[in-house]
């Protein structure tokens, strides 16, 4: 067994002693350990990315002594590691990004909590993505819930208290569906890691045994999943957890906690249930229409919304509608462009929080569109990478979201009885979210007589500016040489299964 | 050949270099800087039209299958030429008009990127790249419209920015489609699309034709989706009004000529219901273009609606699909291009001297402002398709094509509906004229004061009009070259 | 079917109760009555998966007068998963309630809808 077969399980673990270790420290340690953490676990990431891109495979990590069907086991390949490096990167900037927001927000002594959250949460992401056990999986969803829901309300107030609590109920009854569907699963077929689950399931499919059993699991853990990862309509708590909690928190729930959710339902239909299988249950065609009900329904509430981070969160809603739409499409250039749009969401909508802050910040504080006005003026910075963000969102070449679009359209367009509804929709919900970020941008970029409100150079936020171009970058740098990012999402889905 | 990538990136660079930098004190040397980057451009364009001759350019690609490729041919050096001429004399018309107007430094970056983005445009290759540039010159365009700030400014800024994005993702629907059932997304004269792909997919191919020509018909202000242009192309200030009217609705012609004759190829379109509702469609725009214009008391707001009305000239020229008719077709984006942009200079000229917005208020402005008016008669004239200009021959052509097409009830409803539009632009665009030299006999002769307007303005305009004059007097060069295009592309 | 629901009477019970508890967790406006929920849903799993794992007339696992056949022992799994369920329940639990005494000491109600009201008239 080559040393870097140890790196996946070595980052998990890492972070979980993290976490314990800095419930012991103070807050500024506390960060310091944090941020060793996640430089350390991007870089063994790195290597696992090297490691299974020159193997071509995916390698099977026994943890424990017991092998195959009894023992747990992690299992890396080239799409979990770079999911694992990508999502670190966004978590390592999300938080540069908010720093100072959030020495403002949190009380001094409980910084050190709002490290331990995040170390746990990166823990629980990082096994999501690579563990290769059902009920594993299921620990660490729970793990990565109470990790969320502390984030919302490490900043205190009635709105994120409040909606901790709805984030925590809906929470709550998504995995009591996926714990339903994981238990009935092993019911059937007696086994809880997912390659031993996946022959029995394909054989139990074969035979034509328990069909209705089976059905009802898949649904299960669908719906269970889908509710987590806030797909329309179970998002009601979605935007006031984004809009109030402090903005690191917002970023990475937004981009990384929904993706996380969503990667381990992509893990299950290819690695559990069998591609073919789930696609004969008619469950795709849900998913296919709640996302795509998603994408619209989403963008009118943002078009609606008056307070510019609840608009952004909306706009998620929209977001993860594309994904379970590309999902819903069944084929697997649609799970590619899901995939890729879980990267280059992740990448935008964490650069718009962060650059929201920063315009809101030089407004008074205030998040409602009149106080924003010419305040792309006062933070210059924050403006470039809101408008950036912005373009991505809607869908302009050069910006990674361009590049999700034509892999959506592309697999729309081999897709027969699904390209006339997701064209459309795509186009539809194309012009409302140009509507609704166009809208802001002019509005940051109308220009104020003397306004009321300091403005900030990048001399006083050098980090928060580093972090902005760094956004940016990624940004473009998704959307103008994509393609080797999607020859690995291929490649990595074919070693998936 | 580098120099189609230098001619594209200088104006843009620059642009944003004026854009981000801080406030400059001195208006002069922003003029002066303005003007030397104008000019640096053109040199670099025009080097680009004579050195690269069929070279292929391809900086990146976006994915594997699209890559972001340029190349020089005989439509892009038509285009780019105009584009040229056409920023030239509005950017050194703007030197005095905007010198009222606030936030200069603004204005002159988006109008450098703008200027960049439409030589991309001029010579994208293939369809992506075109697509690409569409979208960025829909918002690099868009502050010119806004720039005033005030509320009508933006809510037709906003109308601008909806329109063309809906227009641009119907456009898009190209790129999905051709990439799928073409041999390539390159620009050929004879089309793309496989033999195989078009006869087993008729039905969806013609849908994706309509529907391209649909998208880029809006930014041509094709009817039904014309309805911005009106709005957004008045509230510019008059430099930017002619570019936009003059130049930026031709990217949306240009994307219309790239995709029925580099794309679909003519033989596959020819005779299809396709072509047939793009023929209806214009014919109405232009009627009902003419009927609006007709009924406008405000000055660019007519002339915005005139622009509506002449862009579906060129349209249903193209649409025709005849010899004769794209000849003309061809022809009236260069004469329309100057005549138009030459009526709003005017335009601008008369309410940066005069204060005033409505067609009757100009009584008497022929006496005040002779030169200006007798260029604005002679525009007119050109516009309506009277000889000796310009207009006269493109529209002869149009009409001959559309006369020897074949096609059965257009070949005379076509002419017709010209004749008639041709009637009505002589009543919008005339009675100015009439008014400006004939004030009638109340009118105050005591009062009248010389009040030319500076030669930097009146210089640009008068160059339009002698374009737009020697076109008409010696079209047979012109036609030659554009008779070679036609050959190829048909 | 409905002998089989007959023979597998443990498991339609869990169902039943998974469904209450559901219901209760994602209908009822008061927190508690919402916890109370949550733990009637991750109870009636629990079951579920006992009664799964049991097969009457064996005994647990353990070792005690030598090794038998394999027929005399249950599996042991779902217990084990049982055991680890519930201390996951207990954990989101706590932080529930933990929610619930800060929302309570703030807006002195336990109606979740109120609060909502609350917070919207506050416009915080």
């Amino acid at each position: 067994m080559d040393f870097v077969q140890n790196f996946p399980a070595v980052s998990i673990l890492l972070c979980l002693f993290g976490g314990i270790i800095s419930s012991g420290l103070r807050g500024k340690t506390a960060r310091y350990v944090n941020r060793g953490l996640l430089l350390v676990v991007t870089f063994l990431s790195l290597c696992t990315l090297c490691y299974t891109l020159e193997s071509g495979e995916a390698f099977v990590y026994v943890m424990g002594k017991f092998p195959a069907p009894w023992g747990n086991e992690i299992r890396a390949g080239m799409l979990e590691a770079f999911m694992a490096f990508f999502f670190c990167i966004i978590m390592l900037l999300s938080l540069e990004g908010g720093k100072k927001k959030l020495v403002e927000e949190v009380e001094e002594e409980k910084v050190f909590l709002y490290y331990v959250l995040i170390d746990l949460l990166l823990a629980s992401l990082l096994a999501l993505v690579y563990t290769n056990d059902l009920f594993t999986a299921y620990v660490f969803v729970e793990i990565n819930t109470i990790a969320a829901c502390g984030l919302i309300m490490i900043r205190q107030n009635g709105r994120t208290i409040e909606a901790a609590a709805r984030y925590m109920i809906m929470s709550l009854l998504g995995s009591g569906l996926l714990l339903l569907g994981i238990c009935m699963l092993y019911d059937l077929t007696g086994h809880l890691l997912m390659s031993n689950i996946k022959d029995q399931a394909a054989m139990l499919y074969a035979s034509g045994q328990y069909r209705i059993p089976l059905l009802v699991t898949i649904a299960l853990m669908s719906v269970g999943l889908a509710i987590k990862s806030a797909l329309f309509p179970f998002h009601a708590w979605l935007p006031d957890a984004y809009g109030y909690s402090t903005v690191s928190s917002a970023a990475i729930l937004s981009s990384l906690v929904s993706k996380g959710y969503i990667f381990l339902l992509i893990k299950i239909i290819y690695r559990v249930i069998g591609f073919e299988v789930f696609y004969d249950s008619r469950i795709i065609d849900v998913l296919f229409a709640f996302g795509l009900m998603g994408m619209i329904f989403g963008s009118v509430s943002a078009i609606r919304e008056n307070d510019v981070r609840r608009m952004i969160a909306f706009s998620s809603v929209a977001q993860i509608g594309y994904i379970y739409m590309g999902i819903g499409m069944g084929t697997q250039a649609g799970m590619a462009a899901s995939v890729f749009h879980i990267l280059s969401h992740a990448a935008t909508k964490s650069l718009l929080f962060i650059a929201a802050i920063g315009l809101t910040d030089v407004s008074g504080g205030s998040r409602k569109f009149i106080d924003l006005t010419g305040g792309a003026y006062r933070n210059k910075w924050a403006g470039v990478a809101f408008t950036v963000g912005s373009l991505s969102m809607v869908g302009v070449p050069l910006f990674s979201g361009f590049i999700s679009k034509l892999l959506f359209a592309q697999a729309a367009v081999q897709n027969g009885t699904k390209m006339l509804p997701a064209l459309i929709v795509l186009g539809i919900s194309t012009v409302l979210n140009a509507i609704y970020f166009m809208k802001t941008v002019i509005r940051i970029y109308t220009p104020v007589e003397d306004s009321a409100y300091e403005s900030v150079t990048f001399k006083n936020m050098k980090l928060y500016g580093l972090t902005l171009i760094c956004f940016i970058v990624l940004n473009v740098f998704l959307g103008v040489s994509s393609q080797p990012i999607v020859d690995l999402i291929e490649r990595g889905l074919t070693v998936f299964s | 050949m580098y120099y189609i990538a230098l001619s594209v990136l200088f104006p843009i660079l620059t642009g944003v270099y004026l854009l981000v930098r801080k406030e400059i004190k001195n208006r002069k040397s922003l003029l002066i800087q303005t003007g030397i980057f104008l000019v640096i451009t053109t040199v670099l364009g025009v080097l680009a039209l004579c050195l690269s001759g069929g070279g292929i350019l391809t900086p990146f690609n976006l994915t594997d299958r699209l890559p972001i490729l340029f190349k020089v041919d005989e439509i892009s050096i038509l285009f780019a030429v105009m584009t040229m001429v056409i920023f030239l004399c509005a950017g050194f018309f703007s030197f005095i008009y905007m010198e009222h107007e606030e936030k200069e430094k603004r204005y002159y970056g988006f109008y450098l990127i703008v200027f960049g983005i439409l030589l991309a445009l001029c010579f994208a290759g293939n369809l992506i790249t075109f697509y690409l540039f569409f979208e960025l010159l829909t918002l690099s365009s868009m502050p010119l419209v806004l720039h005033t700030g005030s509320r009508e400014a933006i809510m037709a800024g906003l109308k601008y920015l909806f329109y063309s994005l809906s227009g641009a993702y119907m456009a898009l629907f190209g790129v999905y489609f051709i990439e799928r059932y073409g041999n390539t997304l390159t620009f050929s004269t004879g089309g793309v699309i496989s033999s195989q792909a078009a006869a087993d997919n008729t039905g969806i191919l013609l849908w994706i034709a309509f529907l391209m020509l649909i998208g880029f018909g809006v930014k041509a202000g094709m009817f039904p989706m014309h309805a911005w242009l009106p709005a957004a192309h008045p509230v510019a200030p008059a430099p930017a009004s002619a570019v936009l009217s003059a130049v930026i609705v031709k990217a949306g012609v240009l994307g219309m000529v790239r995709a029925v004759y580099y794309i679909f190829g003519v033989s596959f379109l020819r005779g299809t219901w396709v072509q047939t509702a793009w023929m209806v469609l214009t014919l109405i725009t232009v009627f009902m273009g003419s009927m609006l214009a007709y009924r406008e008391p405000v000055l660019k707001k007519r002339l915005a609606y005139s622009t509506v009305s002449q862009v579906s000239y060129i349209l249903f020229g193209f649409s025709v699909m005849d010899a004769g008719s794209v000849t003309g077709g061809l022809l009236h984006v260069l004469c329309h291009g100057a005549i138009k942009a030459g009526l709003f200079l005017c335009a601008g000229a008369l309410i940066y001297k005069t204060g005033k917005t409505r067609v009757e208020e100009f009584r008497g402005a022929g006496k005040e402002m002779p030169v200006l008016m007798w260029c604005y008669t002679i525009l007119s004239l050109g516009l309506i398709g009277i000889p000796p200009t310009g207009g006269f021959i493109s529209k002869w052509y149009l009409a001959e094509g559309a006369l020897s097409s074949g096609l059965s009830g257009f070949s005379w409803i076509g002419p017709t509906v010209l004749l008639v539009s041709a009637l009505l632009t002589a009543g919008y665009l005339l009675p100015l004229a009439i008014n400006g030299f004939l004030p009638g006999a109340d009118y105050d002769y005591g009062s009248l004061k010389k009040k030319e307007p500076p030669l930097l303005m009146v210089i640009p305009i008068l160059v339009l009009t002698l374009l737009s004059v020697v076109m008409g007097l010696f079209p047979e060069p012109l036609i030659h070259y554009l008779s070679l295009i036609v050959e190829k592309i048909l | 079917m409905g002998a089989n629901l007959f023979a597998n009477y443990g498991e339609a019970v869990a169902m039943i109760l998974f469904g209450i508890g559901f219901g209760n967790l994602l209908l009822q406006s008061n927190l508690i009555k919402k916890i109370i929920g949550l733990n009637i849903m991750d109870t009636a799993i629990y079951l579920f998966l006992a009664e799964k794992g049991y097969i009457s007339g064996r005994v647990a696992p353990i070792i005690v007068d030598g090794v038998q056949s394999m027929e005399a022992y249950i599996n042991p799994i779902p217990s084990g998963l049982v055991l680890t369920g519930i201390v996951v329940s207990v954990s989101v639990s706590a932080l529930m309630l933990s929610i619930t005494v800060r929302l309570y000491r703030r807006y002195q109600t336990l109606d979740l809808d109120e609060i909502s009201t609350r917070l919207k008239r506050e416009g915080l």
